[in-house]
């Protein structure tokens, strides 16, 4: 009788989803909704908690370590932005280009990086940008005669740090969607373009581009969430959450160190759910103005 | 089908594997590295132990052997886990917090040994082990680990701070640190050492706080005020700092890779010599000798210089507190044990031998074949005796209050405040003044 | 033949040739260039594995070439020292294997349910898929924390395995590469009398073979370097995985540096050989996500 019903038709469906809808129940809705109910206590592990209101959120906003830490966060996400969108445009248009030799060596030494645990491309650029005058960038410098600069002791020079491992990690990747979203342009479209006489640089204007967007827009919209989200790699390059002047102190950071490093859950709980309204609210924006809905439904 | 099959069969298996691993008792395979057995039978209790310095566990290993040997109905086995300052501290408070996977033993730092004394401790106190001892030991250092008469931590040295020399460095620019006493003396050697080297004498911290600490014990004042409430911007504190400032503007000292000398950036700009002094506590003596091989019968210790003469001339610095937790399988089994291991007689003079630290006990500090046994390494690392210069000092070892807002203060000062001011020569005044605010607020 | 795209330049051969061969160099000397640039930092510490911890501690990492420093100590350590370093490396192995066939075989069963039935709520669960995309996975570490925490699974690999293995990117992609399937071979297995099961595993888990490598790696190497979670579940050094067990060296009072560096260099070899062999499927699979658009 069971396995009548069990193996039905109509039951079957829900058997095949049904380990998402108790992954999804268990491990995202629950969470979630105590993530949201935990924001609106004074919470600490094995200890009473108490309601108190909107006080955590009130207290976000006068809080000058946390509006520290969204301005690093804001800052890292809008320079990856800036940088790991155009530059792998533009490379993989050139990788892609008929006249490339070793096409395949290039594309794939470009994106090993990736494959590096961050815990290990973090020591390693750790290392690289110490501030003594032996270490690889700042024997770099020495060479064009500039002095040893201490990278990880300062806000721009910290940033160059992080924006760099972040550039070294995630160029290839970044460059490989992009190609991947190049093998879809039909080369009648180029040859149509030739045949009236546009130059390379219209075409790319033209063409690429415009056609590239739903590739840019996916780019877009991971970097937009994994720049806000990002965590690990200041945690590998300062070597723990407490950057001199909490220069790279980053969200999720925050949220780590109220959490866990100070166990005030409560408090810890409302950062959460400003990242994740922030994070939602950009790339709804985003979505929006780039016309994916419109698109999609 | 077979390729059905043995989808299914790998992934029943790997299921099962699974299934094991995360049911697995903590005598799994592996890590054999960390398992101290010391001589230990067959019904020996396996105690967990934690810390973030390697070498207190080598010196559990040491004491644990004679345990083991006196104590044949007690015997332990002892499981050692080694990690990073940070996440030892974070995982063992929320391990506390939350009533599983805390380890029987775990070391906790001074700096963050408030932040366990919170609400209800989830420590065992330790009274009744260290009573039998308490004459013998310094009692501001039991102190620091207490909270309503309950003692919860056994402390393991006493960290009085002194000054390290390199004295290959101030013989070339003509400096006897011996008549370095006040800091307008050291300054002015100082001077002499950048003039004539082009080195610095010594380091403005930024990521530790021993150096405020030792100018606000020369001055009779502390980070907090009777009550414990922090108190940044007192005018003992903008004094430490201006002297500090002074230094730094004559390019007496100068900031360091890593932050401050306990730092492993920090320990090769000393052994390249590129740094003359190190004011910091006692234990420091192990990083020489474990760090700087370049330096080895280079290095001589002395008072610190005082603002004025007569001031106190140390600072007790840092400290682990050794504590049993709630949790413990075996209470008193840990209690008599960590108390034999870190209080008994044998056990202060085995912390000197092993860590090279300055033993709560003071009466290891009187017994001459132990502290200046030619055959020590740390006797043979320096260039005086280490024991000379603490017994000169022994009556003026002022200590810091240790209070709920201490981690606070510490963490606002070392990341932010210092930074400031030696980094970016922010107003000190201002700087303090910010620093207070941002305390007040966190501790809200 | 789709590969060509903007430079091509006017269809007159013999002017294409001289125009490009300046062109072509230009490209060659800039990429070859560029990937100099992306090697150094592996040819840095390739280099500093030779070298003792310590000095690299010292000095930084560096590009210096030093016979006198350099030695295969560290290598030996590493092989025959005291020290949990291989059981961390089984640990990650192990781990990266159980969660890839896991979340392989359970996404894949799920978005066969998408793509195969209408059935009632579908679209909203869908859009759950969707939506837990956009979720930062950080803003539910401390709530899934104490919840492991309720279910006494802390310091299980059950803990690190289970919230994962229904993964949204990963059914998202069966269900598109599932679309592409005819639906007539569901029909036809049912004609025969399959079960619904029977045909999901019998007909069509076979057809979706090739899709399975690229997402295989995706997960594998989300698995193999995730760090955050094990961090904050594990507690027991035995458990570690290996950057769990890497970033525990890093600290001034371990004396670790050896086994760090030369730990770090070690870890990355089997992926390096593992991405030459199986270049193209680590290429689909970190782009599979990219399809879409």
């Amino acid at each position: 009788m069971i396995k009548r019903f069990l193996y039905s038709q109509k039951v079957a469906p829900y058997v095949f989803v049904m380990p998402f809808v108790l992954v999804f129940l268990i491990f995202w809705v629950y969470p979630l909704g105590s993530s949201v109910s935990m924001s609106f206590q004074k919470i600490s592990l094995g200890q009473e908690s108490q309601w108190i209101g909107l006080d955590n959120y009130t207290k976000l906003l006068g809080d000058t370590i946390f509006l520290k830490a969204v301005m690093n966060s804001a800052v890292y996400m809008i320079c990856t932005l800036l940088i790991l969108i155009p530059l792998p445009m533009l490379l993989a248009v050139l990788i892609n280009s008929k006249l490339m030799w070793g096409r395949e060596f290039f594309k794939s030494s470009l994106f090993f990086p990736a494959l590096t645990s961050v815990v290990v491309a973090g020591t390693i650029f750790r290392l690289m940008f110490g501030e003594m005058d032996g270490s690889l960038i700042n024997s770099f410098l020495g060479w064009f005669g500039i002095d040893p600069v201490k990278f990880l002791k300062g806000q721009v020079t910290g940033f160059i740090a992080l924006l760099a491992l972040a550039t070294w990690r995630w160029l290839g990747v970044n460059m490989l969607y992009f190609l991947s979203g190049l093998k879809n342009i039909p080369d009648d479209y180029y040859e149509a373009a030739s045949i009236d006489g546009a130059s390379a640089w219209q075409k790319f204007r033209m063409i690429t581009m415009p056609l590239l967007k739903p590739t840019s827009i996916y780019v877009l919209t991971i970097s937009i969430y994994a720049g806000l989200a990002m965590f690990i790699e200041s945690l590998m390059l300062w070597n723990g959450n407490n950057s001199p002047k909490n220069i790279g102190l980053t969200i999720v950071g925050y949220l780590y160190r109220q959490g866990i490093e100070k166990s005030n859950l409560g408090y810890a709980a409302a950062v959460g759910i400003v990242l994740l309204v922030l994070a939602m609210t950009i790339n709804m924006i985003q979505l929006a103005f780039s016309g994916m809905f419109k698109k999609e439904d | 089908m077979m390729k059905k099959g043995f989808i299914v069969l790998t992934l029943c298996a790997l299921l099962l594997a699974l299934a094991g691993c995360g049911n697995s008792s903590t005598n799994a395979s592996g890590g054999e590295k960390s398992v101290i057995d010391a001589g230990a039978g067959e019904n020996a209790t396996e105690l967990s132990y934690w810390t973030f310095v390697e070498l207190h566990g080598k010196h559990f290993e040491k004491m644990l052997e004679k345990w083991n040997k006196e104590n044949p109905d007690r015997q332990i086995k002892l499981n050692v886990t080694v990690m990073p300052y940070d996440d030892m501290h974070n995982k063992l408070s929320i391990a506390l917090q939350t009533g599983t996977g805390a380890p029987d033993i775990a070391d906790i730092e001074l700096g963050k040994f408030p932040d366990f004394l919170k609400g209800t401790p989830q420590l065992e106190p330790l009274n009744d082990v260290i009573d039998p001892y308490r004459d013998t030991i310094v009692q501001s250092r039991i102190d620091i680990y207490s909270k309503d008469g309950k003692n919860y931590g056994i402390p393991t040295h006493v960290g009085a701070s002194v000054a390290f020399y390199n004295t290959e460095i101030l013989e070339e620019a003509g400096v006897d640190y011996t008549k370095i006493e006040t800091w307008d003396d050291f300054k002015k050697a100082g001077e002499q050492v950048y003039e004539k080297t082009g080195k610095y004498m010594g380091t403005a911290d930024t990521s530790a706080a021993w150096q405020e600490s030792m100018l606000l014990a020369q001055q009779g004042a502390d980070f907090t005020d009777e009550s414990g409430n922090p108190k940044i911007n007192s005018p003992e504190m903008v004094k430490a700092l201006q002297v500090l400032k002074d230094l730094q503007d004559s390019n007496v000292i100068a900031t360091i890779a890593g932050g401050q000398p306990d730092t492993e950036e920090a320990y090769g700009e000393y052994n390249s010599g590129s740094y003359a002094t190190a004011f910091m506590p006692l234990w420091m003596m192990s990083r020489y000798t474990n760090y700087m091989p370049d330096l080895a019968g280079k290095v001589a210790i002395a008072p610190l210089p005082v603002i004025e003469k007569g001031m106190p001339r140390s600072v007790g610095g840092g400290g682990t507190g050794t504590v049993v937790t709630k949790t413990a399988k075996d209470v008193q089994l840990a209690k008599d044990f960590l108390a034999y291991a870190k209080l008994s007689e044998d056990a202060n003079i085995e912390i000197w031998k092993t860590l090279g630290f300055d033993p709560v006990n003071m009466k290891v500090w009187d017994m001459k074949d132990v502290t200046h046994d030619p055959e020590n390494e740390f006797v043979k690392y320096f260039k005086n005796n280490p024991f000379d210069v603490l017994n000169e000092i022994r009556d003026e070892i002022k200590y810091v209050k240790s209070v709920p807002a201490s981690p606070t203060i510490n963490n606002v000062l070392c990341t932010v405040t210092l930074n400031e001011i030696f980094e970016d020569g922010k107003d000190i005044k201002q700087a303090l003044d910010d620093a207070q605010a941002q305390i007040e607020q966190e501790l809200q | 033949m789709k590969k060509e795209a903007t430079l091509k330049m006017n269809e007159g051969s013999a002017i294409r040739v001289k125009k490009g061969l300046p062109l072509k160099i230009g490209l060659f000397v800039l990429f070859t260039l560029l990937c100099a640039l992306i090697l150094i930092p592996f040819y840095a510490i390739a280099l500093a594995s030779f070298k003792p911890g310590e000095e690299l501690i010292r000095y930084g990492l560096n590009l210096k070439f030093d016979l006198s420093v350099m030695s295969f100590d560290n290598y030996t350590y590493l092989f025959t020292g005291q020290h949990a370093y291989f059981t961390w490396f089984f640990n990650s192995l192990l781990l990266t294997v159980v969660q890839v066939a896991l979340t392989l075989f359970i996404s894949a069963t799920v978005a066969y349910g998408f793509s195969a039935y209408e059935f009632k709520g579908k679209n909203f669960l869908f859009i759950c898929v969707l939506l837990i995309m956009m979720v930062p996975f950080e803003i539910l570490l401390l709530p899934l924390y104490t919840l492991i925490f309720n279910l006494h699974m802390m310091n299980t690999y059950s803990a690190i395995v289970l919230p994962g293995i229904a993964s949204a990117a990963t059914i998202f992609f069966f269900r598109q590469y599932l679309s592409g399937i005819p639906k007539e071979i569901i029909a036809a297995g049912r004609v025969d009398g399959a079960s619904e099961y029977g045909i999901y595993l019998r007909l069509i888990l076979p057809i979706m073979k090739p899709s399975f490598a690229a997402m295989a790696i995706l997960n594998g190497m989300n698995s193999w370097n995730n760090f955050l979670w094990p961090f904050m579940v594990l507690s027991d050094e035995r458990k570690y995985t290996l950057p769990i067990g890497l970033k525990t060296l890093l600290t001034p009072y371990g004396n670790n540096y050896d086994l760090l560096i030369v730990g770090s260099f070690f870890s990355i070899i089997p992926i390096f050989i593992l991405f030459v062999a199986f270049q193209k499927y680590f290429i689909d699979g970190m782009t599979a996500g990219a399809v879409k658009g």
